[in-house]
């Protein structure tokens, strides 16, 4: 049913196969081609440049001001490649079964291993951009190690590696811009997708609705295949990592439109963000994972202590070296403070539900800088985690390099999203998906400095090839017009839907809503679910969305500049979007990566998969509202790695 | 985007060029400065009456003031249409005025260069436009230019007349060459007589003459706390506009921005005072 | 803490904008000054008075260059080497009367309340403030040495995030800093160097076509800057600018 195209060959050779066998488009019949790109993150800005480049017509598409505020921008420790430039044993078979074993046994092997092919590439790509990373003194590449990996390979920019990425990609393209290859769209928010019938009665992604976020107005446009690069959908649970913008409604919108969603339930929880700390909050700020590089993770050993932490009668400064507890040095000694993130996030949540837990809510772990310090002095600290320290102290008003910063788990990362194929098609056809979009790549946990490969790996040097495949039979197409009943019926669908929850004229705002959505969604869908939590979620979830339905209130017109407005149509999505995660978690009783059912446990609290059971990718069909979604399931064949237990302890 | 409209002057060139200009005023600072410091020297003016005539006469000096002056009228001028300019961007202000800490420099010199376009102006009719013939002053002129006269011509009485005032007056130098402190009259009156005889302005004797009167004096120092104002912003700019700034020097331009701003500053005031003091 | 917010409320770009005045109150020391901002929209649904402040927003932690606001005389308030959405609002006193105004130059124009249109930005970084590669056949990473300090100091430069607070703060609505960053970050490093004088002119002129204005030196910008990007990025700016005027030129 679900054929994930994926070329024959050995794995080693797959890609290769594949490029080599591929259909192309010659340079005369490229421009004659539209692309829309929505999303201007690394992989919808490097797939735009890469697609402009090539010489087709794309159109591409931003909420915010500029392209270059995607949220891409805030990722801080790095981006990995395969380049053994430090000479310890990497190679691309080993980010390969890095990053499967980081996934706990849930990626489609191909994709992993051409990731791990391309990596490298990105390197290369990025460095003649002018990116400036950070270099030896023999002006050479260096390289820092991060989470779930025993070889340092992860090449940064101090702690703004995505941005400088993203700045790189954002600069490819402007030039493309400028060239007149890619016309950018900003302020624009896609609200529905447009699929046409072709002559051989086969359904088509063939353009896009967007609101014109600065006059309100529905514009429409039209390409032969849409890439959506729009991100992940962690906003879900109102306070995350995430920017206030990201949100999962244009992968939604595909989805009701008949894309399959991929593992809904994969979604990453990231161990090191600053604490909560009122119920105003609006966000939750990430500390780089590389801080746990050279931080050492702990809490009290002994309960009272920990009272009085939280009581604020002692200071971390004050408990002894005997009395903290590293629990993860102690827990696993082979990763010890760098084991992947889902693995860290559980224990500081087993350690706060312990009581153990610092910080005035009892929800919050120490990050020690101390043994750092004195190891290596403070100025090499200062260089190395400077502007993160620097972060820290803007908000907590305390300084990390003399008391320990206090760090707890925040969602961060969703591993699932919009199915797609070995060429990123999603099953809808012409509709490709990229970046954090897509489920692809990372299993069911993402292992830290990766994301930034996959979004680059997917925009320069995936999409620039697949996406001619596709295209090359549809040039005799022709210009595709927008004064069809096709479009003219989408837009009457987003007008509706602005009008209807215009309408509804309620008394409660919509980040009241979403507030209490992302209460239910981390009480009971959080770091870890069980059948009760979960059952318990989907009623409540029920309730708040015809709350919603019922009360919201958004104020000003529809055709004006109105956040609200914006947020309304994000929020009214998130709610079938949170049912759609619930089942799925529901539907998988197993535990894998960040997928974590207390059902299914080892005996010492690791994740306990069940490959007999679960060894396929959920992908789920839209039903209509409220309906129960469809499963399919794409089975994973390991042909090439030898599953093992994800073991981090030795 | 249409090349040719790169041809026209950019912004950074028009900051370039007032950089430039503002640049041989500075170096003509020092000159200006060092040779005042000759009024204080206690030789009853030789010194200073030998520049003076040096400058007055040499054609390279000539030329070297045309161009300075060429350098005051651009300086100005393009300051003047950046500052419009730059009014223009931001057509609705801010209502809080701003609090940004920076220093005040940058903000007085369109204020600091009017009042120094004022003082000069005032500055040049006291000295400068004498030598221009604009406006009266104090002559000299060298002895030996009497000398020269056509022989046949009958000197006038009354030349003669003014001449034996002047040198019984004793205003003539130790060494015979100059006659000074010429009034217009006298001179009016010598010129008919010798027509050869070139007569120069005696600055020297001008400068010394006013600053002896405290409210002159008063109006100098202002103006040169005014020249300090507008150079000690100005002299570090310069720097930045051409580049020359660096995170390795940039400490070492703020040094010598200060030192010079200081130097020139006090060696401009230590004449008036000086002379009001009977140094 | 309780305070009193005077912010410009303008409809739309061809409207006319007035200041109002609004109260908030008990509001924690640990709130940032957005999150500040979001209970006051609350209140203002809430309560019917008015249409919900906009502000522009998106990361919330310093890095998109999204949020920008003039905060009683100061762009991103009172406080060094931060953004708007970094400023907390311990850094205040209890009953405090608090201007917020938006970014005001004839390149922003504004959008609707404290929202404005920053493309300006963008239009000059597409003029030029990029290398030209297309995408593969570029050399090995490693091919290209950099000395680490060169490496250092254009990481320096390239960590401006675009908010616009230079030219907000500028007396004469300069975008030198903004540009001077991207030119010296590319300046400094060899990938930099073969467009070098075409990007420096290209970025310049578009510059000025877009209507900012002059740099004089005032270091306005560098004082705001939230990433503390340095003047000698402008010197370097002028620099390769006058390089650029003896460089040779394709055109005959």
């Amino acid at each position: 049913m679900l054929d994930s195209k994926i070329p024959a060959g050995p794995l080693s050779e797959k890609w290769t196969n594949y490029k080599t066998s591929q259909k192309l488009v010659n340079p005369a019949n490229k421009r004659k081609l539209d692309i829309i790109v929505v999303g201007t993150g690394l992989a919808g800005a490097s797939a735009a440049a890469s697609l402009g480049a090539l010489g087709f017509n794309v159109d591409i598409f931003c909420i915010q001001d500029s392209p270059r505020r995607a949220h891409s921008i805030a990722a801080q420790g790095g981006i990995n490649a395969a380049k053994n430039y430090q000479n310890d044993g990497d190679s691309v078979e080993r980010l390969f079964r890095d990053t499967i074993k980081g996934g706990d046994y849930r990626a489609r092997e191909a994709n992993v291993y051409r990731l791990a092919e391309v990596s490298g590439d990105i390197i290369d790509q990025c460095v003649a951009q002018g990116v400036p990373f950070a270099r030896d003194y023999g002006g050479l590449l260096d390289n820092r190690s991060f989470g779930g990996a025993q070889v340092s390979r992860t090449f940064y920019a101090r702690g703004q590696t995505g941005q400088q990425l993203l700045l790189g990609a954002y600069g490819a393209l402007s030039r493309e811009i400028e060239r007149g290859t890619v016309r950018l769209h900003n302020r624009c928010e896609m609200e529905e997708l447009v699929l046409m019938k072709d002559k051989d009665g086969k359904e088509r992604a063939r353009g896009i609705i967007v609101r014109n976020l600065v006059s309100g107005k529905l514009e429409r446009y039209a390409a032969h295949a849409v890439v959506l690069a729009t991100g992940g959908y962690g906003n879900v649970y109102f306070l995350s990592t995430n920017a206030m913008n990201s949100n999962g409604s244009a992968a939604w919108i595909c989805h009701r439109k008949g894309a399959y969603f991929a593992n809904p339930c994969y979604v990453q929880i990231h161990p090191t963000c600053i604490p909560v700390h009122g119920d105003y909050q609006s966000k939750l700020t990430l500390m780089s994972e590389s801080l746990r590089n050279d931080g050492r993770i702990w809490v009290p050993k002994k309960k009272e202590d920990a009272e009085a932490l939280r009581a604020g009668k002692l200071k971390a400064n004050d408990i002894a070296e005997e009395d903290r507890d590293y629990y993860l040095e102690r827990r696993y000694p082979a990763f010890g403070n760098l084991v992947p993130r889902d693995v860290a996030s559980r224990a500081a949540k087993e350690r706060c539900d312990a009581g153990y837990g610092v910080g005035s809510t009892g929800l919050a772990v120490f990050l020690d800088f101390n043994d750092a310090i004195k190891r290596l002095g403070k100025d090499v600290v200062e260089q190395k985690y400077g502007n993160l320290f620097q972060m820290y102290q803007k908000i907590t008003d305390e300084n990390p390099y003399e008391t320990p910063m206090m760090i707890y788990p925040a969602v961060h990362y969703t591993m699932g999203g919009l199915w797609v194929d070995y060429e990123l098609q999603t099953t809808i056809p012409g509709l490709f998906a990229a970046g954090e979009a897509n489920f692809s790549d990372h299993g069911a946990n993402r292992l830290g400095a990766s994301a930034l490969m996959q979004g680059l790996a997917d925009g320069y040097f995936v999409l620039p090839y697949t996406l001619q495949n596709y295209l090359s039979d549809q040039i005799t197409v022709g210009h595709i017009p927008t004064d069809t009943p096709e479009f003219d019926e989408a837009e009457q669908a987003v007008r509706q839907r602005e009008q209807r929850l215009m309408d509804i004229h309620g008394t409660k705002t919509v980040d009241h809503f979403h507030k209490a959505l992302g209460h239910i969604m981390w009480e009971y869908v959080g770091m870890s679910r069980n059948e009760e939590s979960l059952t318990k979620a989907q009623t409540l979830i029920d309730e708040l969305e015809s709350e919603f339905w019922k009360d919201v209130k958004v104020p000003g017109d529809i055709e004006t500049f109105n956040p609200e407005m914006e947020k309304a149509l994000r929020l009214a999505d998130y709610f079938e979007l949170a049912r759609l995660i619930t089942a799925d978690a529901l539907h998988r009783k197993e535990s894998c990566g960040g997928h974590f059912r207390t059902e299914s446990q080892t005996e010492d609290g690791e994740t306990k998969r069940d490959d007999e059971h679960f060894m396929y990718v959920a992908a789920w069909q839209y039903q209509g509202h409220n309906q129960p979604e469809t499963l399919h399931k794409e089975e994973l064949n390991y042909e090439h790695i030898k599953i093992a237990t994800r073991n981090y302890k030795n | 985007m249409n090349n040719d409209r790169l041809i026209k002057i950019s912004s950074i060139t028009k900051k370039l060029l007032v950089a430039l200009f503002a640049s041989f005023l500075l170096i003509f600072l020092l000159f200006h400065m060092t040779a005042n410091l000759f009024i204080l020297a206690k030789d009853g003016g030789d010194a200073y009456s030998a520049f003076c005539h040096f400058m007055g006469t040499n054609i390279f000096v000539k030329v070297f003031e045309v161009i300075l002056f060429g350098c005051l009228v651009l300086h100005l001028c393009l300051a003047s249409y950046l500052w419009y300019q730059n009014r223009r961007n931001r057509p609705v202000g801010y209502k809080k005025p701003s609090r940004t800490k920076t220093g005040k420099g940058s903000k007085l010199m369109m204020i600091t260069g009017s009042l120094l376009l004022v003082c000069l102006i005032f500055h040049f009719y006291d000295f400068y436009f004498v030598k221009l013939n604009f406006v009266e002053g104090t002559y000299m002129v060298k002895t030996e230019d009497f000398m020269v006269g056509d022989p046949n011509q009958e000197v006038s009485e009354e030349a003669q007349m003014v001449f034996m005032n002047l040198l019984n007056e004793g205003k003539a130098s130790k060494d015979m060459q100059w006659i000074r402190q010429i009034s217009t009259e006298e001179r009016d009156v010598l010129q008919q007589a010798f027509p050869e005889a070139e007569f120069e302005p005696d600055f020297y004797h001008m400068a010394r003459q006013k600053f002896s009167v405290w409210h002159i004096v008063l109006c100098y120092l202002l103006f040169f706390a005014i020249v300090g104002i507008h150079i000690r912003h100005g002299f570090q700019s310069a720097f930045q506009t051409f580049g020359l700034n660096h995170y390795k020097y940039s400490r070492l331009i703020e040094i010598l921005g200060v030192v010079y701003t200081w130097v020139v500053i006090l060696g401009f005031a230590v004449v008036p005072l000086g002379v009001f003091f009977g140094l | 803490m309780n305070f009193t917010l005077h912010i410009w409320r303008q409809e739309n770009a061809q409207a006319k904008g007035r200041f109002e005045t609004y109260k908030v109150s008990d509001i924690s020391p640990e709130c940032s000054f957005l999150e500040m901002l979001d209970i006051l929209n609350e209140q203002l649904i809430n309560d019917n008075i008015a249409h919900p402040v906009c502000f522009d927003n998106d990361c919330r932690e310093g890095i998109c260059g999204m949020c920008g606001l003039y905060i009683n005389g100061r762009p991103h308030g009172n406080d060094d080497g931060i953004t708007t959405c970094q400023l907390h609002m311990r850094k205040f006193n209890d009953g405090d009367e608090i201007w917020i105004e938006p970014w005001r130059a004839k390149a922003f124009p504004i959008i609707r309340d404290l929202v404005v249109d920053r493309s300006a930005f963008d239009k000059i970084i597409q003029a030029g403030g990029y290398v030209s590669v297309t995408t593969g056949g570029v050399p090995d990473a490693n091919a290209i040495l950099v000395p680490k300090r060169f490496a250092d100091m254009a990481m320096d430069a390239a960590e401006c995030i675009g908010c616009g607070a230079c030219v907000a703060a500028c007396k004469n609505a300069s975008a030198m800093l903004f540009v001077g960053a991207k030119v010296a970050h590319l300046a400094m490093l060899p990938q930099g160097q073969v467009e070098a004088h075409e990007r420096v002119k290209k970025m310049v002129c578009r510059m000025d076509e877009l209507g900012f204005g002059s740099c004089t030196n005032t270091y306005a910008c560098e004082a705001e800057c939230p990433k503390q990007i340095k003047r000698q990025n402008i010197a370097r700016l002028n620099r390769e600018w006058i390089k650029q005027l003896f460089a040779g030129n394709h055109k005959k």
